[in-house]
């Protein structure tokens, strides 16, 4: 049951009787009156579930990108309906323009479309369709409230695409596509080709030269066909927040740039997430659309408080096989959380693999160490000292144990881990 | 309709118009047709809607009490305003009614006692302005009478009679009858003038209760005949004291009520939703600072000097040493080199650097400390 605006428009209209006889009876009447229209309108109001609901899924939008939900209404009963409908989503699924007026005749049909602007990343889901009814003299209404299944997978935004074009023209400088060869840079044979000045001299293969009517050198490729394994932790240290941006959606940044460019390096890129368990695995051999597949995979991931099981983490890597590849754990370097979980068992993977710890740094810590006005500031500072001389000592640990450490801020870690991945394969390290 | 149609043909716009306002159009001219009706019914003959009105046959109305005495012989005559009472022409022994008293003005009672001389007057429920004009003195007081008050009083004429109204004036004084805690119901300050405090019992709905019928068929119809004064408010002169309910026009406690009900419906119209509210499932917020902040508010808390000096003094050297690139080597060697690089005595660096520093003993001391630490750091990272 609702009313309608009219109701008290109505109720106001008894002035008029009110001033022709001016007595209490008159109004208790004239609210009889009104009631009983209200009532009768009500009962001659359609049901809300004469109105047939139906909606197609929405399929996946890029976090912060406009999407579009449609639903399809229709009335399956023999009255005209005419009311309100509103498609209810969770706050940041951001569907603004959600209601919509119904005006179905027997057997019609609409189509009631809500723009979507997801703000979160992650499977946003419709709360429920309110279906409201208005009576034939639109005082009153019926309204029920239905489940009507419908979810956006929100992927995450992959900010750091930005850094891609310029981290793929220094993997085409490795490549010798675009620029001059210079020896020693790969080491997989790839093509003979006419010497131009500026080749390394020491590049020119003579045999062929002497064959040919003109000078040949030797190019040379980086390898490809690498394995590369992207380790995401989602364990508590990942649900720490950055200037308001939980590590995890940082460490997926790094995850997909990297992804991105050794797709386009050639190599393969296996993908694995978890803390307590593994939450999930992707296994691409070198398929095109690995950072789509991977963007879809990481939808959902969200960080777990608990701690993380490095045990079971490196039992899945090395489920992917045994071929030696790039191993990036994705994880915060949280002193106590690597010294008790990971430490023990490193050494089983730097034995088969080149592992790569890639870590989110809050700035805030620096700050505060260098904020020394007020006794609770310094007192402050000498906790975040102690705290990055922690951290230092752990990624010394790390390096001793022949783990590259790659320790950057939020913004900076996507290029800086692109860097290294890079040099690696640069200095056939993969 | 096909199945397919995406949406109800839109109807060409003079019908979409009736469509739209036709349920409006319909509810106002019922409603009109309603009030029209009403007022057909009700408003044939000579009637008012004016509380104990003679010619008022509502509840609220005194027109069964005024038929009962003509029935019984007595002469009833309505006068409507001063002027009319002027020439009605009242004599000695002719009982005048007066209703309405709150229309009464300091201009009007003096001429109602003018017109009225030597006739028995009664007022039906005076207010504290009225009685003041009459000259009777005290003030009525507002009482309600849920059980049926006895007489009380020797009069003959109220002798084992009760009355019973919902709500009556009480008047003070030595004498009167139904007499209460505050007064009596009906009191006779003076020789001719009767105070009716229960006027209520002259209305249709009240007079049938308790005795109020026999009490006021006495008190009214002693003599042959009844002059009703109904007073009029268009007699006053200016700066006539009246009270407040005599300035309102009769249809503002109505039209209040009907207000109030019509803000309650607008509440009811705005306060549903249309549907629950959407919740979102929170994430846990965990800034990844935050451990660090409770540590130094644990260091605070303990205000452990010694610690906080070390470790700023600790990682004051690590960076110290990383700058100058020397080895992980013993501390003397560090603050050596350090004193060489920004050019100051190797006892001050020491002091400030070394491991075997002293620990700052108050809080300015820790703040003085820290702050040099960080001055002494910069100077290293310049040079």
């Amino acid at each position: 049951m609702a009313l309608r605006g009219r109701v008290p428009l109505l109720l106001l209209l008894g002035l008029v009787p009110v001033l022709v006889r001016p007595a209490m009876s008159t109004v208790w009447l004239w609210v009889l009156a009104v009631s009983l229209l209200v009532l009768a309108d009500w009962l001659l109001a359609p049901s809300p579930d004469t109105v047939g609901l139906d909606r197609p899924p929405v399929g996946t939008v890029r976090l912060g990108h406009p999407a579009e939900t449609v639903l399809l209404a229709s009335n399956t009963g023999s009255r005209r309906v005419r009311g309100r409908l509103r498609d209810a989503w969770q706050p940041t699924a951001g569907a603004q323009e959600n209601r919509h007026r119904l005006r179905l005749g027997p057997g019609d049909r609409t189509v009631l479309r809500t723009p979507l602007l997801p703000r979160r990343r992650g499977d946003l889901r419709a709360v429920g369709v309110t279906v409201r009814t208005h009576g034939p003299l639109g005082l009153a209404a019926r309204q029920r409230t239905r489940q009507v299944a419908g979810s956006v997978r929100s992927l995450p935004p992959f900010e750091a695409r930005r850094h891609l074009p310029s981290r793929l023209a220094r993997l085409r400088d490795l490549d010798g596509r675009a620029a001059v060869r210079v020896r020693g840079q790969g080491t997989e044979f790839d093509s003979l080709r006419e010497y131009v000045r500026g080749d390394d001299v020491r590049s020119i293969d003579w045999r062929a030269s002497a064959r040919n009517r003109n000078v040949v050198v030797r190019t040379w490729q980086p390898e490809r066909d690498r394995r590369v394994v992207l380790v995401l932790d989602t364990s508590r240290t990942s649900a720490g927040r950055v200037e308001d941006v939980p590590r995890l959606d940082s460490a997926m940044d790094a995850a997909l740039l990297l992804a991105a460019l050794a797709a386009r390096a050639g190599d393969r890129i296996d993908f694995v997430a978890g803390d307590r368990r593994v939450r999930s695995r992707v296994r691409s051999a070198g398929a095109k659309d690995v950072v789509a597949n991977l963007q879809d995979t990481m939808a959902d991931l969200e960080p777990v408080i608990a701690e993380a099981d490095w045990a079971s983490l490196a039992g899945a890597v090395s489920g992917f096989g045994r071929q030696r590849a790039l191993v990036v754990l994705l994880t915060p370097l949280e002193p106590a959380a690597i010294e008790e979980g990971l430490l023990p068992v490193l050494p089983s993977l730097t034995r088969h693999h080149r592992v790569v710890l890639a870590s989110v740094k809050d700035p805030a810590l620096e700050q505060l160490a260098a904020t020394r006005g007020t006794l609770d500031e310094v007192y402050d500072a000498a906790a975040a000292e102690q705290v990055l001389v922690r951290r230092r000592r752990t990624a010394g640990l790390l390096r001793a144990l022949g783990v590259d450490v790659v320790d950057a801020d939020a913004e900076q870690l996507p290029p800086a881990l692109a860097d290294h991945y890079l040099d690696l394969k640069a200095r056939c390290l993969l | 309709m096909s199945a397919t149609a995406t949406a109800s043909a839109p109807a060409t716009p003079a019908t979409s118009w009736w469509g739209r306002q036709r349920a409006t159009l319909l509810i106002v001219l019922g409603l009109a047709a309603a009030v029209v009706v009403v007022l057909v019914l009700g408003g044939g003959g000579v009637r008012t809607s004016t509380p104990l009105d003679p010619d008022n046959p509502d509840p609220a109305g005194a027109q069964a009490l005024a038929r009962v005495l003509e029935d019984h012989g007595v002469d009833v005559t309505v006068v409507r305003g001063a002027d009319a009472l002027a020439r009605a022409g009242v004599q000695a022994g002719t009982t005048v009614l007066v209703t309405s008293t709150d229309q009464l003005g300091d201009s009007t009672v003096r001429r109602m006692l003018d017109d009225t001389r030597g006739a028995r007057l009664v007022l039906a429920g005076p207010g504290p302005g009225t009685t003041a004009a009459l000259g009777v003195s005290g003030l009525p007081f507002t009482v309600s009478v849920g059980d049926a008050r006895p007489a009380g009083c020797d009069d003959p004429r109220f002798a084992d009679l009760s009355m019973q109204v919902d709500h009556a004036l009480e008047y003070p004084g030595p004498d009167g009858c139904f007499g209460g805690e505050h007064g009596a119901l009906v009191a006779e300050p003076r020789q001719g003038l009767t105070l009716l405090g229960a006027s209520e019992a002259l209305s249709n709905d009240q007079v049938l209760r308790s005795d109020n019928a026999a009490v006021l068929l006495r008190l009214l119809g002693g003599g042959n005949r009844l002059v009703w004064y109904v007073p009029s408010i268009d007699d006053l002169v200016a700066d006539d004291g009246v009270s407040l309910s005599t300035l309102l026009p009769r249809w503002i406690r109505p039209g209040l009520w009907l207000g109030a009900l019509a803000l309650v419906a607008l509440v009811a119209w705005r306060a549903r939703r249309l549907g629950p509210l959407a919740t979102e499932p929170l994430p846990v917020v965990v800034k990844a600072i935050e451990t660090t902040h409770s540590r130094g508010r644990l260091y605070r808390r303990s205000g452990d000097r010694a610690h906080a000096a070390d470790a700023l003094r600790s990682a004051a050297r690590s960076r110290a040493r990383e700058r100058l690139q020397l080895g992980a080597g013993d501390d003397t060697a560090l603050v050596r080199a350090v004193a060489h690089q920004v050019g100051r005595p190797v006892e001050a660096v020491a002091l400030l650097l070394g491991p075997d520093g002293p620990a700052p003993t108050t809080d300015h001391d820790l703040i003085a400390l820290a702050n040099d630490l960080a001055a002494l750091d910069r100077e290293v990272r310049r040079t």
